[in-house]
């Protein structure tokens, strides 16, 4: 008896260390993000793979257009700039531990997220778009007619392509995978009937096996803001981020990146 | 027991008709069934490219996840071996304080899946532990050469405390199967062992040293290999946490191009090579000691 009370204040004890630890994330950062950036002289910045926003070419090197424009803003604040590709599902989590400064990351600008970290202005819209299978759901042109209880749809979990689909599409059954990946070949392999992901991949894809696949739906059925997400109670950081955007807005950089890795091919032979 | 010929019968000849008809027709369903354009062609690029500038071959990310891999292995081994033998002693302690820290370890960690735990040191422990000894600041603030040697041996700068959170778990929840693997160990050596030791008038620690440790090392041996082993493929599950790690390195690969099937073919193979290759070490040292065993 004796043991069993011991060994249970032991385990308590344990927990009780631990918890406390857990609630400090919450206190107000001493200094703001920019600040510890410039002391740093790099600016650390959180992003996943997206084609083509950012992704691994043939030397193992980060290219797209979040890449651009994170050494753009490093560049512009005069230090280095560092990447740290981190799973989608544990991004937010990461920026709150302090993992990294800031998320560039085609991450949308939900309500849901804005509880959590705060968004800059846009600097790029995304847009949603569907890609169907030739065979199992053939001749659709309406996302209407993919609100079916016997459809399924694959996406990437935790993104707002999932979002969307449980909005535009309840009645159908959403699958979620890790990566974007595996809904495509979920969808090539016919197991699913449309991927929801964001333009211009579900386009590529249509080109690339236009035997099987098709496009239901010309262009994008949502349009998403996307901003950097920093932490919360930093506003110096926030006007800071705010102001660099509007700067680029209005010389043209954002919209001629843009164009180059979304309205061209030219970078595809870096990747593959 | 191995005097017998090999000898081919009918039965050995079916079952091995039998496997490769099971092999073919798994590879013609991946091939013609599925609807997958492969692409083996990128996958030699990324373990090595050769760059025009300097004329020289230079490692790609799939090398240098590897080498993450290897060097997170090494050094999760190590840590948890060094915190399996601690917490093993703990528990054949005479001390009932002893026993029970180290019992509360085993059954903490045992009985919580590794991703669990991996999520919960990476998010809280570390990020409240190692900004409290200023690790990070401290490796950017070294110089050159030192950052060169760390980078060596760990990790570049800016990975450098991600790789030592991914390492301490890892080293965590194998130090708690090596610290039973160590107290099974030692409990199995008879009590005459520890008497005669006593007879002669050996401490603690020469019995441990000189009589205990020797024979319980050749017993455990073959559990501990298997903790090793797992060691390796555990490193896997570091890359939720973004370690960039063989596993990691792959999956931005897939995410990039979007070839799927060739990468994780290649990783698994590369997985089964070092595990495989460790299994064989093992066998031959365990064949050496059982040689010297009279001695």
């Amino acid at each position: 008896m004796k043991k069993v009370f011991l060994f249970s204040i032991i385990l308590a004890s344990i927990i009780a260390l631990t918890i406390p630890a857990m609630g400090t994330e919450t206190k107000v950062a001493e200094g703001s993000t920019i600040a510890k950036a410039l002391k740093r002289g790099t600016l650390i910045v959180g992003m996943d793979i997206f084609v083509p926003w950012a992704m691994k070419d043939k030397k193992g090197n980060l290219v797209g257009f979040e890449i651009d424009v994170a050494k753009k803003l490093a560049k512009d604040m005069g230090i280095e700039v560092e990447f740290v590709p981190t799973k989608w599902d544990g991004i937010i989590p990461a920026l709150l531990t302090k993992k990294f400064d800031v998320i560039i990351g085609s991450m949308s600008i939900t309500e849901k997220r804005k509880t959590k970290v705060d968004f800059s202005d846009p600097y790029e819209y995304a847009g949603m778009s569907i890609v169907a299978h030739k065979k199992k759901a053939p001749g659709l042109s309406s996302l209407k007619e993919f609100n079916q209880p016997d459809f399924e749809i694959a996406v990437k979990m935790g993104t707002t392509a999932e979002t969307a689909a449980k909005k535009m599409i309840p009645k159908a059954k959403l699958r979620r995978f890790q990566d974007e990946a595996q809904a495509y070949q979920e969808l090539r392999n016919g197991n699913v009937h449309a991927v929801v992901g964001s333009m211009p991949k579900p386009a590529y894809e249509a080109a690339e096996y236009e035997e099987t696949l098709y496009l239901p739906l010309e262009g994008t059925f949502t349009k998403e803001p996307i901003g950097f997400a920093v932490r919360k109670k930093d506003p110096t950081t926030v006007t800071y981020f705010n102001e660099w955007i509007a700067k680029n807005w209005e010389n043209g950089f954002l919209q001629e990146r843009f164009d180059y890795w979304f309205r061209t091919l030219e970078w595809e032979s870096m990747v593959k | 027991m191995y005097n017998n010929k090999m000898r081919i019968k009918v039965l050995d000849v079916v079952i091995l008709i039998a496997l490769a008809l099971l092999a073919i027709f798994i590879v013609y369903r991946l091939t013609t069934q599925l609807n997958y354009k492969w692409n083996w062609g990128i996958l030699p690029n990324y373990f090595f490219y050769y760059e025009d500038e300097t004329g020289h071959w230079v490692a790609n990310i799939l090398t240098q996840g590897l080498l993450t891999t290897i060097r997170l292995s090494i050094w999760a081994t190590l840590v948890a071996a060094v915190i399996g033998v601690i917490t093993g002693l703990m528990r054949i302690s005479d001390r009932l304080f002893w026993r029970l820290v180290g019992r509360s370890y085993v059954e903490l960690i045992r009985n919580m899946p590794p991703l669990v735990l991996v999520f919960i040191f990476y998010f809280f422990v570390s990020s409240q532990i190692l900004p409290l000894f200023g690790v990070d600041d401290f490796i950017r603030s070294c110089s050159a050469d030192t950052q060169k040697l760390l980078a060596y041996f760990f990790a570049k700068p800016s990975l450098f405390t991600a790789f030592i959170s991914g390492t301490l778990s890892i080293a965590l929840f194998q130090g708690a199967y090596i610290t039973e693997i160590v107290r099974a160990g030692i409990q199995s050596i008879e009590k005459g062992q520890w008497e005669a030791g006593n007879a002669l008038g050996l401490t603690w620690l020469q019995q441990m040293r000189w009589v205990i440790m020797p024979q319980a090392l050749k017993r455990v041996l073959p559990p501990l290999t298997n903790e090793f082993i797992n060691t390796i493929k555990y490193s896997a599950i570091v890359s939720v946490i973004s370690i960039q790690e063989l596993t990691f390195q792959g999956t931005q690969i897939m995410a990039s191009t979007y070839v799927t099937i060739e990468v994780w073919v290649t990783i698994t193979a590369i997985y089964l090579v070092m595990c495989f290759s460790l299994s064989m070490c093992v066998r031959r040292l365990e064949i050496y000691l059982k040689r010297n065993e009279g001695i």
